[in-house]
C-alpha cells in the first residue's frame, strides 16, 4: 500500500535580491526528506521561521518547490493539476478561514460540493463529521460561524478538512489561537481522533508538548533542514541541541 | 435678485464711511478692509460696466464697445462678458451689475417687453426706445447698422435636392426631418413656437435641444436638418450652409445696438459722444466677416476689436 | 402652486425627460459595472496594474463634466452630439467608484478565508464567484450607489449636448431666468438622486458581512 506523503530532497529558494555575483538566493527549506504512513502523525516542529510551515505549503502546493519530490498517495504532487491535488489533501489553518457566508454544513461540505458529490450523501457526510468532531449536528449545522466560539470553529475546520476522506491532513498550528482550556480540550480529542481515521497527517507546531502529546514522530525544523527526526521517546532521549533546547522549554 | 451691495447708491456709501468709525482695536484691520471694499463700490461710480451675451458676436460688440469707451474718454472700463442669455443681461442691467450691453432691437420687442412680433422696423425702433426708457431708466443708443435675424439654416446639399430657399419650402420637408435649437429660440415667443406657428411647421418630433453654439455642428454632422443660427454668424460660409428667406416676415428686424442705464449716461455723457460713432459703422457683411475671424480663424477678441477700431475710426 | 400647475399641464413632456434622463442613468451604470467590475476583480489578480488603472479613472472622475464632454465631441466615433456621447462621459464618470469599490470588496475579503479555500482545492473561479464576490457585494453595491447618485447630477449637463433629459428644463429655465423651469427639472433630478441612493444604501447594508 503506497504511503499517504512521501517527501524526498524538498527545497524551497526564495529568488535572491541583488544583480550578477550577488544575487544568491536564500533557502528556506533545504534538501528535506520523510514519510508518512497511514494512520501516522507527523509533528514539524520548530522555531518560528525554522521552515515548518513553508514545508507543509510546499506539500500541496501553496508554495511551488524549488527542488525535490513530493509524492501525495503514490502520485507525484508535480504532476497533478494542483486543484486536484488539494482536494485530495485536508488542510487546517490556525485562524480557521470558514467562509462567514456559509453555514456550518455547507462550510463543512465545501469539497465534496465541489467535487459533485449527491446532496444526500453530502447531508449525510456532514452529520457524521459534526458528531465526529463533537458537535451535534441539528445544533450546528444551520448556524453561522460568528455565532461559534473559537474552539467549535475550528472543530468545524477539522471536519470540513476531513470531509471528502483525503488520505493525507496538512495541520498548521491548529490550535494555536484558542485559549489554554479549550486548546488542551481539542489536543484530547484530536488525538483519540487520529488513531481512528487512519490517515496520514503533518501537523505543524511550535509547542513541544504538543508535539510530544499528538505525534508519532517529531521532525524538528532548524534553518529550514530537518534536525531530527524520530519517535517522541528518541526526542526526549536525543543529544541534539536544539533538541534539547525544545526539552528544556517544554 | 437682489441688488448688487457694491452698486453706487448714496445711502450705502455714507453706511461704509460710517462703519469706518470707532471699533475696537482687534476688529480695526477688519473694519478698515470693509471700508476699503465699500469704498471702491462707491468708486465703481467712475467705471463703466459693460456685459455681453453668450455667444461671440455679442463678446465682440461688447469688446469694441469697451476699447470706444476707453479711448475716447479715458473711462476704466470693467468688462462682463458670456453673462448669458438676453434674459439674464436685462437682469443684470435692471439691477444695476452692469451699465451697458448690446441689445438687438427685435429681441427687446418680443422677447422682454413680450410684444407679438412685427416686421415693421420703425414701429418696432420706437416701441422700443420708448419702453425701455419709461419702464427700465435705460437708453438706446444709435444701431450699428446691420440686421442679425434668425437664420433658418440648412446644409446646402438639402437645400439643392429639396428646392429649398424659403422657410415656406420647409413644410415639405418637415414631417421627415429633426429640428435642433438653442435653448432660448426654444422658449422665446418669437422663437420656434411662433415660428412653427406662422409657417405651419410639423416635424417628427419635438426639436432636439443643446447649448445654441453646437447647433451648428450637430447640423453639419447631420445629427439634425435645420437648425436657427444667427444671420451673420461666422460658419454658415464656413460650412456649406444655406439660410432660407423669411418668405411671412414673421421674425422682426433685429438692429444691434447699445443699451445703456439712464443712470451712467447722465454721470458720463462723454460715452453718448463716444457711442454715437460706432453708429452705422457694421454692415452685415462687416459683422459676419468679424464674426468669422473669431469663430473661424480663431482669432483673439480683443485684438479684432482693436484692428477694427483702428481701421474705422482713426 | 405654480411648479404643480406646470406638470400638470405638460404631464406627457415631464414623463418623457424623466425617462430620458433614466436611459442615460441606466444604460451609462450598466455598462460602466459591465466594464468596471471585471477591471476591479482583475486588479486584485495584477497588483502592478492597480496604480495607473486606479490612476486613470481618478483623473477621468476630476475633470470637469462640462469639459469631459467637451473633449469627447470632436472625437470620431464615440464622439458628436447627442445621447451617445453622454453615456461615454457618464460610463468615465462612473468608473471610478465601481472599480475602486469592487476592488476592496474583493481584496478586501479574510486573507485566512482565500487561503483555506486554495487549499483546498478551490479554482481561482470558484473562489471568485462562490467566496470573493459574494463577501465583497456590499461594498461593490456601495460603488454603484455613488456611480449612480453621481450619474444621475451629471446626467442633467448632458442637455447642453443635445443628450435630452432633466437638464432640458434646467438649461431652458437659465436662458430666460425662469425659476419655475428651472425646478421642474431640478426636482426630480434631486428626487431620482435621493431615491437611488436611498434604494442602494438599503440594499448595501444588507450584503454587509461581518468579518469573523
Amino acid at each position: 500500500m503506497t504511503k499517504p506523503l512521501e517527501v524526498e530532497g524538498l527545497g524551497y529558494d526564495l529568488p535572491g535580491r541583488g544583480k550578477g555575483e550577488r544575487r544568491k538566493s536564500r533557502s528556506l527549506v533545504r534538501d528535506v526528506s520523510f514519510s508518512v504512513g497511514a494512520g501516522e502523525t507527523l509533528v514539524l516542529l520548530g522555531r518560528s521561521g525554522s521552515g515548518k510551515t513553508t514545508t507543509l505549503k510546499l506539500i500541496n502546493r501553496l508554495l511551488e518547490p524549488t527542488s525535490g519530490e513530493v509524492r501525495v498517495a503514490g502520485e507525484r504532487a508535480a504532476d497533478l493539476p494542483v486543484t486536484r491535488l488539494r482536494r485530495r489533501i485536508g488542510y487546517v489553518i490556525q485562524e480557521v478561514g470558514l467562509f462567514p457566508h456559509f453555514t456550518v454544513e455547507r462550510n463543512v461540505g465545501l469539497v465534496p460540493r465541489l467535487e459533485a458529490w449527491p446532496p444526500a450523501r453530502i447531508a449525510a457526510r456532514v452529520r457524521e463529521l459534526l458528531a465526529l468532531v463533537g458537535l451535534d449536528p441539528d445544533t450546528f449545522a444551520g448556524r453561522y460561524p460568528h455565532e461559534l466560539s473559537g474552539g467549535q470553529r475550528q472543530r468545524v475546520g477539522v471536519a470540513r478538512a476531513l470531509a471528502a476522506d483525503p488520505p493525507l491532513l496538512l495541520l498548521d498550528e491548529p490550535f494555536g489561537a484558542l485559549d489554554p482550556i479549550t486548546r488542551v480540550e481539542l489536543q484530547r480529542e484530536f488525538a483519540a481522533l487520529e488513531g481512528r481515521l487512519g490517515k496520514g497527517m503533518v501537523f505543524v507546531t511550535h509547542d513541544v508538548r504538543e508535539g510530544l502529546l499528538l505525534g508519532s514522530r517529531i521532525g524538528l525544523m532548524l534553518q529550514g533542514r530537518l534536525a531530527f527526526l524520530g519517535t517522541p521517546d528518541e526526542f526526549r532521549r536525543s543529544d541534539h541541541p536544539e533538541v534539547k533546547a525544545f526539552m528544556a522549554a517544554a | 435678485m437682489s441688488p448688487n451691495p457694491l452698486s453706487p447708491s448714496p445711502l450705502r456709501c455714507a453706511q461704509g464711511r460710517l462703519f469706518g468709525r470707532g471699533g475696537t482695536p482687534g476688529r480695526s484691520r477688519w473694519s478698515l478692509g470693509l471700508v476699503a471694499l465699500l469704498l471702491t463700490g462707491c468708486a465703481q461710480r467712475d467705471r463703466i460696466v459693460v456685459g455681453s451675451k453668450n455667444f461671440t458676436e455679442s463678446d465682440l460688440l461688447g469688446e469694441i464697445v469697451a476699447q470706444q469707451i476707453a479711448r475716447r474718454t479715458g473711462l476704466p472700463v470693467e468688462r462682463r462678458f458670456h453673462l448669458g442669455g438676453t434674459f439674464v443681461c436685462h437682469q443684470a442691467i435692471t439691477s444695476g451689475q452692469i451699465d451697458l450691453y448690446v441689445e438687438y432691437t427685435g429681441t427687446a420687442y418680443t422677447a422682454v417687453l413680450k410684444h407679438a412680433p412685427v416686421a415693421d422696423r420703425d414701429s418696432v425702433d420706437r416701441t422700443v426706445a420708448r419702453d425701455y426708457a419709461q419702464r427700465f431708466a435705460l437708453v438706446w443708443g444709435k444701431p450699428f447698422g446691420f440686421n442679425n435675424t434668425f437664420a433658418i439654416t440648412v446644409r446646402r446639399r438639402d437645400a439643392t435636392r429639396y428646392g429649398l430657399t424659403r422657410i415656406s419650402d420647409l413644410t415639405r420637408v418637415a414631417p421627415r426631418w429633426k429640428a435642433g435649437f438653442g435653448y432660448e429660440f426654444l422658449e422665446r415667443a418669437d422663437g420656434f413656437r411662433g415660428l412653427a406657428s406662422v409657417y405651419g411647421l410639423r416635424f417628427a418630433s419635438p426639436p432636439t435641444a443643446m447649448d445654441l453654439g453646437l447647433t451648428y455642428r450637430a447640423l453639419a454632422e447631420g445629427k439634425v436638418d435645420v437648425i436657427a443660427g444667427n444671420s451673420t454668424d461666422g460658419q454658415i460660409q464656413a460650412l456649406d450652409l444655406v439660410v432660407l428667406e423669411d418668405d411671412r416676415h414673421y421674425f422682426p428686424p433685429y438692429e444691434a445696438a447699445p443699451v445703456i442705464r439712464q443712470a451712467a449716461i447722465t454721470r458720463h455723457p462723454g460715452v453718448a459722444a463716444a457711442l454715437d460713432q460706432l453708429a452705422g459703422r457694421i454692415s452685415d457683411a462687416e459683422m459676419r466677416r468679424l464674426n468669422a475671424l473669431a469663430d473661424v480663424e480663431h482669432r483673439d477678441i480683443a485684438t479684432i476689436a482693436r484692428d477694427w477700431l483702428r481701421a474705422s475710426l482713426p | 402652486m405654480r411648479l404643480w400647475e406646470f406638470y400638470a399641464r405638460n404631464s406627457q413632456e415631464v414623463l418623457g425627460l424623466v425617462g430620458q434622463h433614466l436611459y442615460l442613468v441606466a444604460i451609462s451604470t450598466g455598462a460602466a459595472i459591465v466594464i468596471g467590475v471585471p477591471l476591479g476583480v482583475l486588479l486584485t489578480r495584477r497588483p502592478a496594474w492597480r496604480g495607473p488603472v486606479l490612476g486613470m479613472a481618478n483623473v477621468f472622475q476630476t475633470v470637469p463634466s462640462l469639459a469631459l464632454f467637451g473633449f469627447l465631441i470632436p472625437l470620431p466615433f464615440i464622439g458628436g452630439i447627442g445621447a451617445r456621447t453622454a453615456i461615454v462621459a457618464l460610463v468615465l464618470y462612473a468608473l471610478l467608484p465601481i472599480v475602486r469599490n469592487t476592488y476592496e470588496g474583493v481584496a478586501g475579503v479574510d486573507p485566512a478565508v482565500r487561503e483555506a479555500g486554495r487549499g483546498m482545492g478551490m479554482t481561482d473561479w470558484q473562489l471568485l464567484t462562490q467566496v470573493e464576490l459574494p463577501l465583497g457585494f456590499g461594498v461593490i453595491l456601495a460603488g454603484v450607489r455613488v456611480a449612480t447618485v453621481v450619474s444621475v447630477g451629471t446626467a442633467t449637463i448632458a442637455a447642453a449636448i443635445g443628450a435630452g433629459g432633466l437638464g432640458v428644463y434646467i438649461f431652458r429655465g437659465v436662458a430666460v431666468v425662469d425659476d419655475t423651469l428651472i425646478l421642474a427639472g431640478a426636482l426630480p433630478a434631486a428626487l431620482m438622486a435621493l431615491a437611488a441612493d436611498g434604494l442602494l444604501g438599503v440594499a448595501a447594508r444588507r450584503f454587509a458581512w461581518r468579518g469573523k
